[in-house]
């Protein structure tokens, strides 16, 4: 290993401003708080970080770790503690530089771009042409094309406009060993419209519920699937979040529903997706609203038990629905079925554009997922508890059993008080199938709220199996090593792709395909002793 | 404050990098999305907002330590602030734009000096002034305007120059319009000539804290020795420093405080000043980042938990001074305002504050182009601002690109439309 | 194992040991049923449940056999599982459980032998409708079908190419069994169902999507033993609409405009000729209901769901309609010669007795791609010109055009018809359609389904998808027991 040489040969290729091995510098890679369950907060840092703006320069970086025994890891935006080294000789890919939008077809809907383009800057462009794009729940601030090939994809489009790894047309993939690996139609004729085939699709071994999270390789360039948008090219807003003014455009519509529990609810979403009225559905909590919206008193009334209680309870089970016409017909339609399903599961529909300030306050931050940081506000960070999807009912389920945990470190103040029930609940595609993590909030300065970070993160581990469900953050190797045997071992399969395109194992993979045990010490037994009783029990 | 009283600032930051962009409601396109032009023009994650901070932690943590790329980093940066009004969107307890000045001022401390910037510091310690130029010749600018001496003659209202209209030879024409502009108005009007001083707004942005406290301490006694009620500047920086920074250090100036542009708004609201001419022109504003974001007063400091702040006393950047120079074009017959992408708290910079344009030149033009480009997206004739030194990089941009674009002050567009000029090779005479 | 090893008797013994004796056979009558065009199998083997299907498949690694599974009946059109001389065909038509149903999630979990019409039939009377290709066989399996991703007449629930296919367990190659989607565990699919799921998520596990390479994989990959297909509510208000028109442009253009917003249900393309084909009995009536139709004929549905249905029906109707004035065409609701029952049939069922294809002539060959609508035209003056030099009559070739992926590819097909005895029509057919496949390929159609001589065609255009696909075999099926020989795994095994 020559991390000298490999510097000097970076600084050849991509000149001295577009590499740093400064400490101060590399460092700002290694702080990756979000998402990260140690304690200290800082992950590794890189040995050098680089800055290609092109899918030559790409696969050369590769090349330049290769022939020099380093890894490397790539981000686009770079939130997420994932994006972070896990290796000591890591070279830190930014792949901020390569920000084009490359084409919007117009006609068949999609977009190709690179992957420091942003949600925010290709919805925007996407719109002018009467298109949309998935947002991811995590923000505009991500990368459309990062979520696609290597993270996961709701948002609370999700009912119109799916998950982002379903969204992928062709796709340029520059694999660990440097050579390209283009999908679909765009490996035979460079056309972006397929990215299946022939025959077997490497789409299969590119990504799955979760992507490779770099682990694979690099991915300079895809093409997304873009949806309709039948509102205004370009927005007039004034104002930059909450503050915001605006008019309601042409054809839209906005209700806030609620519903009397559980059941009503659930009943209610599904008839709700068979309707197939729905252009944005996030259900939550008004909690999860207020807690974000208003953090102060949030902190304000910690005990004060019967205020919350009666916040909790009254309106539990929230769906925020918007509606994005063709017509005024169709809204006039969506709206009328909207009424009919809520009447009759006993709820109620706000119409929430006949509260103009309110309406401005959440249009965008629904259109545009921008709503979601807010999160940060109550005590500068969150973590989640996101489980594998499936129908509505194990998602409505899984809300009740997070919350019950939720409120046991709630109470001994290991995490902010937001009123345990805060779910990001989604459905996919009119209601195939449905997602509903949990967020919890804490202080990451608080070294109580740190403590307790581990503790939760195996407590919803414990849950998620007992509920038949694989714990997303199966990109952590511990989880893998869980969870690996009681679907399929589909570690194995991750570990042979891996040798496959990666003979040097220059991809830095901890987060694709490496296994760990948890760290027991320090955890009761008995909750251990209940995760050996689980896993038993879950076994086919 | 220290570096390391921001410690909870910095380890607050959770990378989400919002600080690189426009607020994420107000991206209209792919072109104008980001917000910061240091990370936008060097690219390591290390020139934005969060990186900065994150620098500031892995030091004071003792991971790493200050050295001359570290500084050269944290210079490379105008301060604009646009970082903070976007990561202020979903924080309340990371008061970014602190972090940025503290980290200067830490490399002041620590001795990581920029050489550029110590002839500034230099010409201001001898020359009351940031060029350097005899402080003697600071009211040459005026010669032979009618308007009073504000030592000795006791205007109703001080007119403070600022350094850069005070001394650059190109400009000179436009702060003589303010003048005459005011003074057809019927203001009574003085200048302190080679009594005015620097405000030290400069030096705080440096590093040079205490610098800049002296010189604030120096203006109020300067401005309590006018007699004056009301102090104009024509200067954004001024007026930032005068608005906020002042306050920030305890400095009370002890008159009624306005920049230019609502001063103006205040006279064509009384009926003083009468915009009556037509000024045929498609233009566009450029919010001076000191006009704008960095001007919002100063609402006191919060001790404690920043999570438990007041909404009130959180500096979010939208209540600095964005409406006054939009209704005085407006109130221009023939003006037609045609807005940018990126305005008000959320306005790309200019590139010439924080010590880029003294420092670094060549970052401070790219900057400036780059507004150029977007001033020249909406199809304006014209780009207006009012602050001398978004004026002065525009006006090279504009010659060095050769772009089809005048830029004015707002001043002189006033001042034509009073009937006290006309316009003449993009510039009032 | 018993037998003598290496001998067709030992083996057929062998297998007779896992799935019965009378569940085997070598009898060449049989055999030939699965031959198709490739060459004579030694065996088939029909086994009824999944535990049987991973012995087979390990047997096949010991005993270093070629498998070739098959879903359908016959006849197997494709080449897909035209088998190698020697090979065992894995016969999964006998495995025709629906293992469940769930309305509320609408699902159906299926054996690999379940039928469109069978299925159909479970799922109409709890109100669910079954996403199904045009005018399928009545043998066809819904898996096979899913796995071969023929495209669905509705492209609004066609969201991404693996729709409507879901979860499935497979046998890899390996022999080791693996599901996949959420139905990949933890847990039992008895315990899931318990804890509310459905096997609806067609993703993961983890972080690979191995259904996908198992999907277009002609069984090279594994065997796939149940699955998981997504069904959708069935209208309780439908409408059927034609557009009638000589210009293939504005058709294209229409379907832009409906189909971005997802107004359309049914939407498909056919020119006279295919659209005769399939409504009539035979080459002679085809002709004569030929004469009678637009050059193009548009078919959509517009549909009303339990809320208010005949108002959608009709709200649609007009947006739709004002779509169709901007492209200049106008929407009919019937056609000539033909009773509507007939076209909803055509829709709704799959074939009745025979396969529509088979019933023109008796023998086809035909030549399908991904393209986008707006390269159509490109792609009909390429065969237009590829038919002009193979003197075959342009009106006698069939074209079915079927918007994908919500509108953003479509599947493009053309189809030849002749008598099979007469065999200069059938090499005329057979050679016009090879060089129409490398000369499509070379204006942009892309062969997702490789079949038999297309494989070539678009592998050669892609040698680093066949470097991983290479890899990805090697992985799921190392000692090569699959349908060897396919797609570009010749050297494999």
């Amino acid at each position: 290993m020559s991390v000298e040489e490999a510097r000097r040969e970076f600084v050849e290729l991509l000149g001295e401003e577009n590499v740093s091995w400064e400490p101060a510098v590399l460092d700002c890679y290694a702080w990756q708080p979000t998402f990260n369950d140690d304690p200290d907060r800082w992950v590794k840092r890189p040995v050098a970080v680089v800055l290609p703006s092109s899918t030559e320069e790409v696969q050369e970086v590769v090349r330049i770790c290769n022939r020099h025994g380093l890894r490397f890891k790539s981000f686009s935006t770079g939130w997420g503690a994932w994006n972070g080294p896990t290796f000591d000789n890591v070279v830190q890919v930014d792949l901020r530089r390569m920000d084009r939008i490359v084409e919007i077809d117009a006609k068949n809907m999609y977009a190709v771009i690179e992957p420091y383009v942003n949600g925010a800057q290709l919805q925007a462009e996407a719109m002018k042409v009467g298109l949309n794009t998935h947002i991811i729940g995590a923000g505009p601030n991500c990368s459309p094309l990062a979520s696609a090939t290597s993270g996961w994809g709701v948002g609370h489009d999700s009912i119109y406009m799916s998950y982002s790894a379903r969204n992928l047309l062709g796709v340029e993939w520059v694999l660990p060993d440097g050579e390209v690996l283009r999908l679909g139609t765009l490996g035979s004729s460079g056309e972006w419209f397929n990215g299946d085939g022939p025959g077997p699709s490497l789409r299969g071994i590119m990504r799955g519920s979760c992507g490779a999270l770099s682990g694979l390789g690099i991915f300079t360039r895809c093409a997304l699937k873009l949806y309709n948008w039948p509102g205004p090219p370009e927005m007039e807003i004034d104002g930059i979040m909450l503050d915001a003014k605006m008019e309601v455009p042409e054809n839209i519509g906005y209700y806030m529903c609620f519903f009397p529990d559980r059941k009503a609810f659930s009943d209610a979403m599904y008839k709700l997706g068979e309707a197939e009225i729905a252009y944005n559905a996030l259900a939550t909590s008004f909690g999860g609203y207020f807690d974000i919206l208003t953090p102060r008193l949030f902190r304000k009334i910690e005990h004060a038990d019967s205020i919350r209680s009666m916040i909790v309870n009254t309106f539990k089970y929230t769906l925020a629905i918007l509606f994005a016409a063709n017509s005024a017909r169709e809204l006039a339609y969506q709206e009328k079925v909207l009424h009919a399903i809520v009447r009759e599961h006993g709820g109620f529909a706000m119409d929430v554009t006949r509260i103009k300030d309110f309406f401005s306050m959440l249009f965008m931050s629904f259109v545009r997922a921008t709503i979601p940081a807010l999160v940060f506000r109550m005590g500068g960070s969150f973590s989640t508890a996101l489980d594998r999807n499936d129908a509505l009912d194990s998602q409505a389920a899984w809300r009740e059993v997070v919350r019950e945990i939720k409120e046991g470190y709630i109470r001994k103040g290991q995490i902010l008080d937001d009123l345990a029930d805060n779910p990001y609940f989604v459905p996919y595609e009119n209601n195939t199938w449905c997602h509903c993590e949990v967020v919890y909030q804490y202080d990451p300065r608080d070294p109580k709220h740190r403590e307790a970070l581990e503790p939760i993160f195996l407590d919803v581990t414990i849950a998620a199996i007992e509920r038949c469900m694989e714990p997303l953050f199966t990109s952590d190797p511990r989880v893998r090593r869980l969870i690996s045997p009681l679907a399929g071992n589909f570690s194995k399969y991750q570990q042979a792709i891996s040798r496959g395109l990666d003979p040097k194992q220059a991809a830095d993979n901890t987060l694709y395909s490496a296994e760990a045990d948890f760290d027991f010490s320090g955890i009761d037994p008995q909750r251990v002793r209940r995760l050996q009783e689980v896993v038993e029990q879950r076994r086919w | 404050m220290a570096l390391q009283d921001y410690l909870r600032d910095m380890e607050g930051c959770s990378r989400c990098s919002s600080c690189k962009w426009v607020p994420f409601n107000q991206v209209k396109s792919w072109r104008f999305a980001k917000n910061c032009p240091s990370v936008t023009r060097h690219n390591l994650h290390a020139f934005s907002g969060s990186g900065k901070m994150i620098m500031g932690l892995s030091m004071v943590s003792g991971r790493s330590e200050l050295n001359d790329t570290v500084t050269e980093i944290i210079y490379r940066c105008q301060l604009c602030g646009a970082c903070d009004t976007a990561c202020k969107v979903y924080r309340d307890d990371i008061d970014l734009m602190d972090v940025l000045l503290a980290l200067r001022a830490h490399c002041v401390e620590q001795g990581q000096l920029i050489p550029e910037h110590m002839l500034t510091i230099d010409a201001l310690k001898r020359e009351d002034n940031v060029f350097g130029e005899p402080k003697a010749r600071r009211g040459d600018w005026a010669e032979g305007l009618d308007v009073k001496d504000a030592v000795g003659e006791k205007p109703q209202v001080l007119f403070h120059a600022g350094c850069r209209y005070s001394y650059d030879p190109d400009l000179r024409e436009t702060v003589r319009g303010a003048v005459r502009l005011l003074r057809s108005a019927g203001v009574d009007l003085g200048i302190a000539g080679a009594d005015e001083a620097c405000c030290g707004g400069r030096a705080f942005e440096l590093g040079y804290q205490g610098e800049s406290e002296n010189f604030a301490d120096d203006m109020v006694s300067r401005v309590k020795a006018t007699g004056a009620s009301v102090l104009v500047t024509a200067c954004s920086d001024c007026y930032a420093a005068f608005n906020y920074l002042y306050p920030r250090m305890g400095k009370e100036l002890g008159v009624e405080l306005y920049h230019i542009t609502q001063y103006l708004e205040k006279l064509a609201g009384e009926g003083r000043l009468r915009l009556r001419q037509r000024v045929p022109k498609l233009v566009t504003w450029h919010d001076p980042c000191h006009l704008g974001r960095k001007s919002e007063p100063f609402t006191g400091e919060w001790k404690g938990d920043k999570l438990l702040r007041p909404v009130t006393m959180k500096r979010t950047g939208k209540k600095g001074v964005y409406d006054a120079p939009r209704n005085v074009l407006k109130s221009i017959p023939g003006i037609e305002l045609v807005e940018m992408e990126r305005i008000k708290g959320y306005a790309w910079c200019c590139g010439a504050g924080g010590g880029v344009l003294e420092a670094f030149p060549e970052f401070a033009a790219w900057t400036a182009a780059e507004r150029i480009e977007e001033a020249l997206a909406t199809g304006a004739e014209a780009l207006v601002t009012s602050c001398p030194w978004c004026l002065r990089i525009f006006r090279d941009a504009v010659e060095e690109t050769g772009a089809l674009l005048e830029v004015y002050d707002l001043t002189e567009l006033a001042l034509v439309s009073a009937g006290e000029g006309v316009l003449a090779g993009g510039a009032a005479r | 194992m018993a037998g003598k090893k290496g001998s067709k008797s030992g083996l057929r013994e062998a297998l007779a040991g896992l799935v019965g004796p009378d569940a085997v056979s070598d009898s060449r009558e049989e055999l030939e049923v699965y031959a198709g065009a490739g060459e004579m199998p030694a065996l088939v083997v029909r086994p009824s449940e999944a535990a049987q299907v991973a012995e087979l498949v390990r047997l096949a690694n010991r005993e270093k056999l070629n498998l070739v599974p098959v879903s359908s009946g016959p006849p197997h059109i494709h080449g897909g599982s035209w088998p190698l001389k020697g090979s065992v065909i894995v016969d999964l038509s006998g495995m025709r459980r629906i293992l469940r149903t769930d309305r509320r999630n609408k699902v159906a979990l299926i054996e690999p032998g379940v039928t469109f019409g069978q299925l159909q039939e479970a799922v109409e009377p709890l109100g669910l409708r079954v996403l199904k290709p045009l005018m399928p066989r009545a043998n066809k399996s819904v898996i096979a079908s899913a796995l071969e991703r023929e495209p669905i007449t509705i492209p609004k629930y066609h969201w991404d190419m693996n729709d409507p296919l879901l979860c499935t367990e497979v046998v890899f190659g390996s022999g080791e069994v693996f599901r996949t989607g959420s139905a990949a565990g933890p847990g039992t699919l008895e315990q899931q169902w318990a804890e509310g799921h459905a096997q609806k998520n067609p993703l993961g596990p983890a972080q690979s999507d191995l259904v996908r390479v198992v999907q277009g994989a002609q069984g090279t990959m594994g065997v796939v033993t149940w699955a998981t297909v997504k069904l959708e509510v069935k209208p309780q208000a439908r409408r059927i609409y034609f557009l009638r028109e000589s210009d293939l442009g504005k058709l294209i253009d229409f379907s832009y405009r409906v189909l971005r917003p997802k107004q359309t249900d049914e939407h498909l393309i056919l020119n006279r000729w295919a659209l005769a084909c399939m409504l009539s009995e035979g080459a002679e009536e085809a002709a004569r209901l030929a004469e009678k139709q637009a050059p193009y004929t548009l078919i959509y549905t517009l549909s009303g769901y339990e809320y208010f249905p005949q108002e959608r029906v009709a709200y649609l109707e007009e947006d739709v309609g004002r779509a169709a004035q901007v492209s200049g065409v106008v929407p009919e609701r019937e056609i000539p010669g033909v009773p509507l029952q007939r076209v909803w049939e055509m829709l709704d069922r799959p074939c009745s007795g025979r396969y529509w294809k088979e019933r023109v002539r008796g023998g086809w060959r035909e030549i399908f791609f991904i393209t986008t609508l707006d390269r159509v035209p490109r792609m009909m003056e390429v065969m237009g010109e590829v038919l002009k030099r193979h003197a075959w009559p342009r009106e006698e070739v069939g074209v079915y055009i079927q918007p994908m992926q919500l509108g953003r590819n479509c599947h493009l097909e053309y189809g030849l018809f002749f008598d099979p005895e007469d065999a200069d029509a059938a090499a005329k057919a057979e050679g016009l359609c090879r060089e129409a496949a490398a000369d499509l390929a070379d204006a942009g159609a892309f062969f997702s389904r490789p079949y038999g001589g297309w494989a070539e065609v678009a592998y050669s255009r892609c040698p680093d998808t066949v470097k991983a696909l290479r890899m990805v075999k090697d992985m799921l099926d190392p000692g090569g027991v699959m349908n060897r020989g396919k797609l570009c795994f010749q050297e494999v095994g």
